[in-house]
């Protein structure tokens, strides 16, 4: 019974005038009564701030969770936290929690693959399945062929399930984000992952970032872009990335044309002298002398005994300028003199040489800016100005984070990296920079104890070499891409034609292969011929549908973990605080957990190398046990390689929820240290790319795509937000945050009669694969070509309810053909489309 | 003291954790299938505004602290008022009669209907009134990662916010009605 004051009945009145303008009377005596229940709660808040680090995406940024009651209700950036800030993924975290979409039980297939059915059953029945038909395809195949694949979530583990299942087979996500940069890198620096070099933001004058989208990865970057008053950015992309909101310029170019933008960059920086000639001379390869056929010319090319390594180069030290060991030359020339070109070689021949910065200068000049906006679409203008800008600034080129997307990325970070050095930029306050050694120690390690080799955990297990199984087979991508970081689409190649060997077997952990990699069909396919295929997730992605069965892991807000500070230059770790368990009815166990209690079912003698007992079958004692002695295991390795006291690491981690070790040094390499290249040097000309058969400069090569050529065809490209993430995209606020549509330019909307909210098809050239979506007119997109959000829309998982809204718009990968990147095996995401207006 | 926003286009990425943020102002919103129909939106007091021609433009918008505020003016019960202790624009829910005419006199767009207790809401909402009140930051504030948001006392010069009103080039959205809003915003 309600009761009504005269007052309540005063406003009761006015509400039913008002509501007139939206709905009828019954409505809105129904609200009023919900309305008055509402306004009698004035609950006081009872606010409680716990420090972690946010997994809603890769990036892993400090955040301070605010809960009320318990809840986790919204999120805070911590002050002076190295890397620091939520985004809108990790504001929705609030949604994670209690999000009617996370998977509850135990999940086992019933129907066929892809329908979708699937009954619940208990955690033992569940494991002991699995654990049997693992044993079962061990004994056929053997270990290898068993795969695990992961992105950011649990990624740390990795090493220990390939130790505790024999496998070589951790093939990451590599390939599809950052892989074509990590070869670069490699070829140039010797220092592989995006994460060890990066530009200086806090102190960069200029920020050139080219298919680099800053806004859309670690907002510790963005916090320390937004903070540097003085900074510039330029940002290069097909669309406007979020970041062309800001201050930022945003120049619109053709995709995969990147690497013709920048080799004018070079070009125009050379050609005007605008490059740091000491810098080349000490610090680079530039002047190392190369050969006709494209080697390096070395002290035993010209003397019997000489060193196969000893690079040589002209030093003008010397008159006439002489061959000399560029160790000790002192004045090595970039341009030689004509009448020093000849080379006689130990057998009397001689050779012509010319440096590798003449080479270098040969293939920019192959891209004047007037060719290269017939090519890029950018005006000539523009090419030169950001040239000049470049240089006079002394820019920074950033390196690159989520840059797989037209095949050809491995020569544009090339370029970018050569860019950065014609400026001299490397390691310099404000410059590219190589990120501090985080000291923080590998959960799995190989070493010799009294003269045996074994696997050693951080806590302290040890498993003989005897049991490595196959665990140092070749990996099944590398035996195809050996300079790859991974190359996922072999691991479908070898499920479905058994090339190079069968993989039987694969893990999901909290990663979707179907929102990030080529070609869905082909996932598809490839699931329908494994004997085995577990998830291990928190929501339902859309391979779940083809799972055997399908497990449910904890959220990271109910769980601890220790890492270190991925997108700081400094050392540092932070710490994941357990805030809450799991709601009553989510049985969430550990992937840790998981892994461990299906390979002691199947392999007992593995598991318990490893440092398991039977009695962590039970969860809780498992934390309490195996999770609290890893984590302190974690934390006093920690103290001993920073040689601190560990409770005084135990404490700062605590308080602080996270540690800084050392602040970034700069100016150590290349200048007082090595770089681990061929060289030691920044690699200008890429020894390690010769070594292999590849180019060893950059050049623009075409996308590995058809291009569009009708004027119904179109480029289309996807990419990130600070919205996007396979989780986060699932999650209520980005029904309304994420646009789904896909995105057309008003002269391309008008030549083909299309108007905003209209429903087109788009067909894939290379594939024939058709998909419809409503379209965004708008200027964010350059002409001929479309947009969409990757991993956002398209979903279709019979476990989402039908009118989700992650349904929406189109998944690009089923429109997409798999071409890997010969050399580097990185994905090709981008493609090319037919459009046809439905209505 | 006069509390004010300020919001920095120069820095804001379009991330929308301010948004997200501000949504757990209203609990009771997070899984509806329409949290916000009058703005087709999340159950949050700001909004998001694109312009798709010409240069990438964004405006996040919400309540603008008017010192001269047409929906306290509208209001026939006084339920819209300015505090005085604090100059923000608030509504106390026992004088609300839910007659919208605050929602019709906003030229800015910035209140919307609750769906459950139709009351015209905006910002701050219930969370972050007593986040202010404890003197912590409303949640927009604290979340941001490219620390474009702040707010504080524009009465004392020395407060974070009057530096940058000082510093930097800063305006106000449609000044020209006279509404005074304490929203300033950063070019």
């Amino acid at each position: 019974m309600v009761s009504l004051t005269r007052r309540d009945f005063v406003k009761l009145a006015g509400a039913f005038a008002g509501l007139a303008l939206v709905g009828g009377a019954a409505y809105a005596a129904r609200t009023q009564v919900q309305r008055m229940a509402l306004a009698q709660k004035k609950e006081p808040l009872e606010l409680q701030y716990v420090r972690t680090f946010c997994s809603m995406c890769g990036a892993l940024c400090g955040i301070e969770v605010v809960l009320n009651g318990g809840k986790p209700i919204a999120v805070r950036a911590i002050d002076g936290q190295p890397q620091t800030g939520a985004c809108g993924r990790g504001a929705s975290l609030p949604w994670l929690y209690d999000n009617p979409l996370r998977l509850r039980k135990p999940l086992k297939r019933v129907g066929e693959k892809g329908e979708g059915k699937f009954v619940e059953v208990d955690w033992d029945t569940a494991l002991n399945e699995i654990a049997a038909k693992l044993k079962a395809i061990v004994e056929k195949h053997g270990f290898k062929s068993i795969a695990i694949t992961h992105h950011d979530i649990w990624s740390g583990y990795m090493g220990l399930f390939q130790y505790l299942f024999g496998t070589p087979n951790r093939v990451d996500h590599s390939g599809s984000c950052f892989g074509h940069g990590t070869v670069a890198r490699r070829h140039t620096f010797g220092i592989e992952h995006h994460r060890f070099v990066d530009p200086d933001y806090d102190n960069a004058n200029y920020v050139l970032a080219v298919g680099r989208t800053i806004s859309t990865a670690s907002m510790g970057v963005v916090n320390r872009v937004m903070r540097n008053e003085n900074l510039r950015i330029v940002v290069v992309d097909p669309r406007a990335p979020e970041i062309a909101f800001t201050s930022a310029e945003w120049i619109p170019i053709i995709p995969g044309t990147d690497a013709a933008f920048l080799l004018s960059l070079i070009h125009i920086i050379i050609s005007e002298r605008l490059y740091d000639e000491e810098f080349l001379m000490r610090f680079t390869n530039a002047p190392f002398l190369i050969k006709p056929d494209g080697r390096p010319l070395v002290e035993a090319d010209i003397r019997e005994g000489g060193g196969t390594t000893v690079y040589l180069v002209m030093d003008a030290a010397a008159t006439p300028p002489s061959l000399a060991d560029h160790r000790r030359a002192t004045r090595p020339l970039l341009l030689l003199p004509e009448e020093r070109r000849e080379v006689t070689l130990k057998d009397g021949s001689s050779v012509r040489v010319k440096t590798a910065f003449e080479l270098l200068a040969e293939r920019a000049a192959k891209y004047p800016p007037a060719e290269a906006s017939k090519i890029t679409g950018i005006p000539k203008d523009t090419i030169v100005r950001i040239a000049r800008e470049f240089a006079a600034y002394r820019g920074v080129a950033d390196d690159t984070w989520y840059a797989a997307k037209n095949g050809n990325e491995y020569d544009v970070v090339r370029a970018l990296l050569i860019l950065n050095a014609l400026v001299g930029n490397i390691d310099r306050r404000g410059g590219l920079v190589f990120r501090e050694d985080q000291g923080f120690p590998s959960f799995v390690t190989e070493r010799t104890v009294e003269g045996r080799r074994v696997a050693e955990t951080v806590y302290g297990a040890r498993m003989p070499e005897a049991m490595f199984a196959d665990r140092h087979a070749p990996r099944v991508d590398r035996v195809k891409y050996p300079e790859n970081t991974s190359t996922f689409d072999v691991v479908f190649d070898a499920i479905l034609k058994g090339d190079p060997y069968p993989i039987k077997a694969l893990f999901l952990i909290g990663s979707s292969p179907m929102a990030r990699e080529m070609k869905t069909s082909k996932v598809i396919e490839a699931y329908k011929n494994l004997e085995l295929l577990v998830v291990i997730d928190v929501l339902p992605q859309d391979d779940v549908d083809y799972a055997d069965y399908v497990l449910p892991d904890t959220i990271f807000l109910e769980r601890d973990e220790t890492t270190d500070i991925k997108w700081s230059l400094h050392a540092a770790t932070h710490v994941q605080k357990k805030m809450l368990d799991p709601p009553p009815d989510v049985d969430a166990r550990d992937a840790l957990w998981i892994m461990f209690e299906i390979a002691r079912r199947a392999f007992p003698e593995r598991a318990y190398a490893l440092g398991w007992k039977d009695e962590y079958a039970d969860h809780k004692r498992y934390r309490e046990e195996f999770m609290k002695s890893f984590e302190e295991a974690v934390k006093s390795r920690l103290a001993s390689n920073w040689r601190m006291d560990v409770a005084v690491v135990r404490r700062e981690l605590d308080e602080k929820g996270y540690i800084m070790f050392k602040p970034k040094e700069f100016g150590v390499r290349p200048y007082r240290t090595a770089l681990p290249t061929p060289s030691g040097k920044v690699e200008i000309y890429s020894l390690r790319a010769v070594t292999v058969g590849m180019d060893p400069l950059p050049d623009q090569r075409p996308p590995l795509y058809t291009l569009p050529k009708a004027p119904n065809e179109f480029y289309l490209v996807n990419g990130k937000s600070p919205n996007v993430s396979v989780h986060a995209a699932l999650m209520e606020p980005m029904k309304y945050l994420i646009e789904r549509s896909v995105w057309m330019n008003p002269k391309d909307a008008e030549r083909l009669g299309i108007k905003d909210g209209d429903l087109i098809e788009l067909e894939g050239i290379d594939t024939g694969v058709k998909r419809r979506a409503r379209v965004k007119v708008t200027e964010r997109v350059r002409e001929g070509v479309l947009f969409t959000y990757a991993q956002s829309a398209g979903r279709t998982s019979k476990l989402l309810p039908p009118d989700h809204f992650a349904r929406e718009g189109i998944n690009p990968h089923h429109l997409n053909d798999a071409r890997p990147a010969p050399g580097t095996g990185g994905n090709t995401h981008n493609t090319s489309v037919r459009v046809r207006k439905v209505m | 003291m006069r509390l004010a926003y300020l919001w920095d286009s120069r820095k804001c990425i379009a991330c929308g954790a301010c948004i997200i943020n501000c949504a757990a102002n209203y609990p009771e919103l997070r899984f509806e299938k329409e949290p916000n129909p009058m703005w087709k939106w999340l159950g949050a007091n700001i909004r998001r505004v694109i312009r798709e021609k010409g240069k990438p433009e964004l405006r996040l918008l919400s309540c603008q602290h008017c010192e001269n505020a047409p929906c306290v003016t509208a209001c026939p019960t006084g339920a819209s008022y300015i505090e005085p202790e604090t100059g923000l624009v608030k509504l106390n829910k026992d004088k609300c009669i839910g007659c919208k005419s605050c929602i019709v006199a906003c030229p800015y767009g910035a209140r919307w209907l609750h769906p459950k207790t139709m009351y015209p809401e905006k910002c701050p909402g219930p969370v972050c009134e007593q986040l202010i009140a404890r003197g912590e930051e409303p949640l927009c504030v604290a979340v941001c990662p490219a620390e474009a948001r702040d707010f504080g006392d524009i009465d004392d010069p020395q407060s974070s916010i009057s530096q940058k009103i000082k510093r930097h080039r800063v305006s106000r959205m449609l000044e020209h009605l006279g509404t005074e809003p304490k929203y300033f915003v950063v070019r």
